[in-house]
């Protein structure tokens, strides 16, 4: 069966003044349709950059990224983009930024707001429509980042560290809505994070991602079952997962950690 | 109920405590009329340089009843409007041009930045050659103050805008125009509007400045008749209907000029 996103032999080099860095090194990743994989790295191991080559908005690398089979380049209506960062209209309400994407695509507004009204039903925020992102809290604000990016039905759903902003337990609350859309939608999708606790949450496949140059360095594969939600953490097979994935993380983020502080040093 | 824990603590207080801010500002106003009573009665200053607020009161309605001042003001305030026109259009362009253009940005933003708060009246006898001792020069002077600072909010506005904004933008496949219109526009208001208040303030100073330099006409010319003839109230009264204007042009561009945010809904709800 094809997958529905298949990355294959992504590379990326960046020069800078000090010469070339290799952030990613053929990467290869494909994601079965209905699957939610994670990929975890220390800081400068190139996650940010694949999440930017997957989502379109880097265009000179190698390799090539295949949507259901077909080549693509460049950002796709077929995958949905969550930033890490702020990214709702301050000058929107909450149903008037999940409209944004159908406003742009030149929706009729009965039409695009009864869709509006549904993602943000979706995501628990019924009740909210006419509150501004001021008015709401970070985790709220991020949900209105989800249902705005949902408008569409993409494909995939990329989401780059979108909880990393958030306190523990929002985030942990947060993890528990996106399994419940996930699991309700059935939704594709790749998360960025360097959070371990999350990737077992979430998962069905955790990516290990090696400090520079990115490489994928190991696979686990999160036999837990479904529905899930956040309770999973007291048991014991999530704590073997979190270790058995910190045991592979923990050379990679000191590799990070050292490399950050030569650079202080060198400064 | 949920809705109102999630505004937190910004629910209404059960009872308004006594001093409340419209409450205070009218305290304050009443303060500062007290004092300029007592200041003028008290005999400390040379006579007539405090008039009792009922004097200046009725030269203010004599002002109001004379065509004479009307002409004035209709002479100042198209100054001011032309000027601030003129000097706001080129500022908010030019200010655009620097933003989106980094190299005209880093060439000329040094410039702009250390001849903004240059004060502008120096260049008066040069705009008097130019375009004469009529509005034209006064025309000329408030237009170039207004000018800077709107050049210098809209360039910087521009390259404020949040760059997440652009990155969604583009991963939801808006066009160009769709992104200048549904992010920029938007995102350009606030630095708008402070560009325009500040403008505005020096477009009507100078004016008013060259006014009071050189000329037979506008409220500039005509404070300072007053003042020549020692008519203290009338001069007062001038300066309060210039003062009034000036906060009323502020009101409206924080009115119009502005996005929508939570206080529109609130106001719905009463």
């Amino acid at each position: 069966m094809t997958p529905a996103l298949s990355i294959q032999n992504v590379a990326k080099t960046f020069s800078t003044a000090q010469g070339d860095v290799r952030a990613l090194d053929h990467v290869s990743i494909d994601i079965r349709a209905g699957e939610f994989v994670s990929v975890i790295g220390p800081s400068g191991c190139g996650k940010s950059t694949l999440m930017n080559i997957v989502g379109g908005l880097v265009d000179d690398y190698e390799g090539e990224v295949h949507l259901d089979g077909a080549l693509v380049r460049g950002c796709q209506k077929q995958i949905g983009v969550v930033f890490q960062e702020e990214s709702t209209f301050p000058w929107r309400t909450a149903i008037d930024n999940v409209a944004f994407p159908m406003e742009a695509a030149g929706l009729p507004r009965e039409a695009r707001m009864a869709r509006a009204r549904e993602l943000l039903e979706l995501v628990g925020l019924n009740g909210f429509e006419n509150r501004f992102p001021s008015e709401l809290s970070g985790g709220m604000r991020q949900r209105i980042a989800i249902a705005r990016t949902l408008a569409f039905q993409p494909r995939i759903l990329l989401m780059d560290e979108p909880f990393a902003a958030l306190d523990e337990q929002t985030r942990l609350l947060l993890g528990d809505k996106v399994l419940q859309i996930q699991q309700e939608l059935n939704q594709t999708t790749l998360l960025i994070t360097h959070n371990i606790a999350e990737a077992v949450q979430l998962s069905d496949r955790v990516l290990i991602m090696s400090f520079r140059p990115g490489r994928i360095k190991r696979v686990i594969d999160i036999d837990l079952p479904r529905p899930r939600s956040s309770k999973l953490m007291g048991g014991e097979k999530f704590g073997q997962y979190v270790a058995a994935i910190w045991e592979d993380l923990r050379e990679e983020a000191s590799k990070g950690l050292q490399d950050m502080e030569r650079v202080r040093a060198g400064a | 109920m949920a809705a109102v824990e999630q505004i937190g603590g910004r629910a209404a207080a059960p009872r308004a405590p006594f001093w409340t801010v419209t409450r205070l500002r009218v305290a304050a106003v009443l303060v500062i009329f007290a004092l300029w009573e007592v200041a003028g009665a008290s005999g400390l200053f040379y006579r007539g340089v405090i008039p009792s607020s009922a004097l200046v009161a009725k030269a203010f309605a004599g002002l109001l009843g004379s065509a004479d001042f009307w002409f004035h003001a209709g002479v100042t305030g198209f100054e001011v409007l032309v000027a601030f026109a003129i000097g706001g259009l080129a500022g908010a362009a030019f200010g655009l041009l620097l933003g989106v253009n980094r190299y005209t940005g880093a060439v000329l933003e040094p410039f702009l930045h250390y001849l903004a708060p240059t004060p502008k009246i120096v260049f008066l006898p040069i705009l008097l050659i130019l375009f004469g001792v009529g509005v034209g020069s006064k025309i000329s002077l408030g237009a170039i103050s207004c000018f800077f600072p709107m050049a210098l909010s809209v360039a910087a506005g521009v390259r404020q805008v949040n760059p997440v904004f652009l990155r969604v933008s583009r991963t939801f496949n808006l066009t160009r125009a769709q992104t200048v219109r549904m992010v920029y526009v938007p995102a350009l208001v606030p630095p708008l509007a402070s560009g325009l208040r500040i403008g505005l303030g020096v477009a009507i100073v100078g004016c008013l400045m060259s006014e009071i330099k050189l000329s037979r006409m506008g409220l500039g010319f005509s404070a300072m008749e007053y003042y020549r003839v020692f008519d203290i109230p009338s001069m007062l009264a001038v300066l309060i209907f210039i003062f009034l204007c000036a906060a009323l042009g502020n009101m409206a561009i924080d009115r119009f000029v502005r996005l929508p945010g939570p206080q529109d809904r609130v106001r719905r709800a009463r």
